[in-house]
C-alpha cells in the first residue's frame, strides 16, 4: 500500500540518482520497489561494504583494540603504569635500538635510493638498464625475510666468503666490529630492501623534475645551488620524506631477518616475542601489550604523516 | 612502480585521474631523455655514476652467490682459492633438502594458504571494488583508507591481539593452520586492493558494466565473463603478490607455532646448515621470479601497481 505513491515518485528520483548509477534505470519492478525509497539505493553500497568490514573488525581492529585496552588497564584498572614500563628499562633500549636501525636505514636506504634514482635519469645508453632496475626493485623489496638473511650470512657471517676473503687480504671484520648482529650489521641487511623500495618511491617524482624549470631558473640567473634550494629541493623534499618515513616503518617493523640475524637481540618486535612467549610471569602480559601499543602508535603516526607529504608531492607529480 | 606516487594522487581526485598508473610515465621518460642530450657531458660525473652503479649492483648481486657458494659448493670458505674456485660443485644439497618430507608438508601447507587468503581478498574486495567504480565513488575513500590500516599493525604486533582474544573466545580457532587464512588476507589487503582498483580503471570499468548490463546481463555474467577476464592481469598481479607476502611471513606462523614454509626454512637450517641454505635460496629465486612475472606481465599491459601497497 505505501509503495503506490511512492512509486510515482519514481521517474522523479532516478534519473537523478541514475548520473552515478546508471545500471539501475532498468531495474526490473521488484528491484524497483526497493530502489524508491530514497536513500535506500545509496545505502545499498554501504550495505556491500558490510561484510568488509567486520571482517577487518573481527581479524584486525578486535584484535589490536583488545591489546591497546589492556594495555592502559593493567591488572585490570585504569593507569598507564604497563605504558611507561614498556619504555623504561631493558625495554627502552630495545626502542631505542629499534628507532636507530630503522632510521639509519631509512637515512642510508633513502640517500642510495635517491642517488639510485638521480643515477639513472638522463641515462638512456644501454636501453635494457632501466627496465631491469625497475622491476629488480619492484622484486627486490619485497625480498625480506629468512632467506635474506641467510644470504647474508653466507656472505659477511663469521663463515662468510668475504669474511674469508678479506681475512685472507689481512682485513679481520669481526675485529674491526662488524657483525651481522649489531645494529651496523643487521643495518647493512636491510638496506638490501630498503634502497629499491625508496627507489620505487622517488623515481616517479625525480623523472618528473621537468627540464623547464631548471632553463627557468637558469634564465633568470639562478646557479644550481639556487635552483636546487628554491625549486628542485621543495619539489622533491616531500616525495623524499614521505620514502624515508616508509622506510622507516618497513624497518621497524620487520621481523623475521632480525630474528634470524639476532634472535636475542635487543628490538622491539623481538622484545614482544620475547614477552608474548614468557607471558606466564603474571603482568607480562601487560608489558608485551604495551610494546604493541606503542607500536601501532608510532606506524600509525608514521602512516598519517607519510600521507600528508604525499598529498603535497602529489602536487607536482599531477599534470 | 609508477604507481607509487600515481594511486596517492588518483585516490585524493576521485574519478579525476583516469589512467593513474600511465599517465606520467611516458612524460617522465620524455623529460629524461632531454637533458641527457643537452647537457654537456662531464667524464667526472659519468665515472661517478657508474661506479655508484656498479657498487650498488655488487651488494644486490654477490650476497646470492655466496648463497649459492656456500649451498653448492663442497669446499670449505678457508681452502677457497682460485685452484678451488670452479671444483666440487654440486646440487646434492638442494636433492637432500627435497627429499624431506617435512618440506613438501610446509610447502603444502604455505601453498593452500595462499590460494585460500587470494581467493578470500578477491571475494571480500572485487565485488566492493567493481561497486566503487561502477556505483558509488564515494566508496572508495572508505575502501582506499581501511585497507591501509593492516600497515599500521605488523605481523608480530597482531598476533599479540590474536593471542589475547582468540585464545579466549574461540580456543580451537587457532589450532589447525588454516586459521592463519584471514590474517593473512588481512595483510595481502592493500596491494589487493590496489591491483584491482588500477585494472578497473583501465579497462573503464563503468563503461563495460553499463553495456553489459543494457545488453541484459545478470550480476554474475557481469561479474565473471565480463569483468574478470578483463583485469586477468591484475588479478595475476594479486596473486603474485599474495603468494610472496604468504611464501615470506614468519612471524605470525611462528609464534602461532604453525610450520609454513618460512618456519620450516628456520628449523631446517639449524640442523642441515648447507641444505637449509640451498632451500632457501631455492625459495628466494621461486618467489622473484613469481614478483618478477607479474611485474613484466603488468608492465606489458600497461598497468602500474605499486608492489609496496600504496
Amino acid at each position: 500500500m505505501t509503495e503506490l505513491p511512492l512509486t510515482g515518485v519514481t521517474p522523479v528520483t532516478v534519473p537523478d540518482v541514475s548520473t552515478s548509477a546508471g545500471v539501475g534505470a532498468v531495474a526490473s519492478p521488484a528491484r524497483r520497489s526497493t530502489a524508491v525509497r530514497r536513500g535506500w539505493r545509496a545505502d545499498g553500497a554501504t550495505v556491500a561494504l558490510v561484510p568488509f568490514l567486520v571482517f577487518v573488525g573481527v581479524f584486525l581492529l578486535w584484535p589490536v583494540g583488545a591489546v591497546v585496552v589492556h594495555s592502559v588497564t593493567p591488572g585490570g584498572s585504569l593507569g598507564i603504569g604497563a605504558l611507561v614500563r614498556a619504555v623504561s628499562g631493558p625495554y627502552r633500549s630495545a626502542f631505542t635500538n629499534s628507532l636507530t636501525l630503522a632510521g639509519a636505514s631509512a637515512v642510508i636506504g633513502g640517500v642510495l635510493g635517491l642517488a639510485l634514482a638521480f643515477a639513472l635519469r638522463g641515462l638512456q645508453r644501454p636501453a635494457w638498464l632501466r627496465p631491469t632496475i625497475d622491476a629488480w626493485s619492484s622484486v627486490a623489496s619485497q625480498l625480506g625475510g629468512v632467506p635474506l638473511a641467510f644470504a647474508f650470512v653466507a656472505l659477511v657471517g663469521t663463515q662468510g666468503v668475504l669474511t674469508k676473503g678479506l681475512a685472507a687480504l689481512g682485513v679481520d671484520l669481526a675485529g674491526a666490529g662488524f657483525s651481522l648482529s649489531t645494529l651496523p650489521g643487521m643495518t647493512f641487511v636491510y638496506l638490501y630492501f630498503e634502497i629499491p623500495l625508496m627507489f620505487l618511491v622517488v623515481a616517479p617524482a625525480v623523472s618528473g623534475l621537468r627540464t623547464t624549470w631548471r632553463e627557468a631558473a637558469e634564465l633568470m640567473g639562478a646557479g644550481p645551488v639556487r635552483y636546487w634550494w628554491a625549486v628542485g629541493g621543495p619539489v622533491l623534499a616531500p616525495s623524499v620524506l614521505g620514502g624515508m618515513l616508509l622506510l622507516f616503518i618497513n624497518a621497524f617493523s620487520a621481523y623475521a631477518t632480525a630474528y634470524v640475524l639476532n634472535s636475542s637481540g635487543q628490538l622491539v618486535p623481538l622484545a614482544i616475542r620475547f614477552v608474548l612467549q614468557g607471558n606466564v610471569i603474571t603482568g607480562e602480559q601487560d608489558l608485551g601489550y604495551a610494546l604493541v601499543t606503542w607500536t601501532v602508535a608510532l606506524m600509525a603516526a608514521g602512516l598519517v604523516l607519510m600521507h600528508l607529504l604525499r598529498r603535497r608531492a602529489a602536487r607536482w607529480s599531477r599534470a | 612502480m609508477s604507481a607509487v606516487a600515481t594511486s596517492g594522487v588518483a585516490h585524493d581526485v576521485t574519478g579525476g585521474a583516469e589512467q593513474p598508473a600511465d599517465s606520467r610515465r611516458p612524460t617522465g621518460a620524455g623529460a629524461g631523455r632531454r637533458p641527457g642530450a643537452a647537457r654537456r657531458r662531464r667524464p667526472g660525473l659519468e665515472a661517478v655514476r657508474w661506479t655508484f652503479l656498479v657498487v650498488l649492483g655488487l651488494y644486490f648481486v654477490v650476497p646470492q652467490l655466496a648463497m649459492a657458494r656456500f649451498a653448492f659448493q663442497n669446499v670449505p670458505v678457508v681452502l677457497l682459492d682460485q685452484h678451488t674456485l670452479l671444483s666440487r660443485w654440486s646440487a646434492a644439497s638442494l636433492l637432500r633438502a627435497l627429499h624431506e618430507p617435512a618440506l613438501w608438508q610446509a610447502t603444502r601447507t604455505s601453498a593452500l594458504l595462499a590460494v585460500l587468503t587470494l581467493v578470500l581478498d578477491l571475494a571480500l574486495l572485487l565485488p566492493l571494488a567493481v561497486v566503487a567504480e561502477v556505483r558509488a565513488p564515494r566508496l572508495r575513500t572508505v575502501l582506499a583508507t581501511v585497507t591501509l590500516l593492516p600497515w599500521v599493525v605488523p605481523p608480530i604486533a597482531l598476533v599479540v591481539g590474536v593471542a589475547a582474544t582468540f585464545r579466549t573466545v574461540a580456543p580451537g580457532f587457532l589450532t589447525s593452520p588454516l586459521a592463519l587464512v584471514p590474517f593473512y588476507a588481512v595483510w595481502a589487503m592493500p596491494f589487493t586492493y590496489r591491483a584491482i582498483d588500477s585494472g578497473l580503471r583501465a579497462v573503464n570499468a563503468r563503461t563495460l558494466v553499463e553495456a553489459a548490463r543494457s545488453l541484459g546481463a545478470g550480476l554474475p555474467t557481469v561479474l565473471f565473463r565480463v569483468l574478470m577476464p578483463n583485469l586477468s592481469a591484475s588479478l595475476v598481479a594479486a596473486g603474485g603478490l599474495t603468494a610472496a607476502l604468504v611464501l615470506g611471513e614468519f612471524a605470525f606462523a611462528s609464534l602461532l607455532l604453525k610450520t609454513t614454509l618460512p618456519t620450516y626454512l628456520v628449523d631446517y637450517q639449524r640442523d642441515a646448515p648447507q641444505a637449509g641454505m640451498a632451500l632457501a635460496l631455492a625459495v628466494m629465486v621461486l618467489t622473484a621470479l613469481a614478483l618478477g612475472a607479474v611485474v613484466h606481465l603488468l608492465r606489458r599491459r600497461g598497468l602500474g601497481v605499486s608492489t609496496t601497497g600504496f
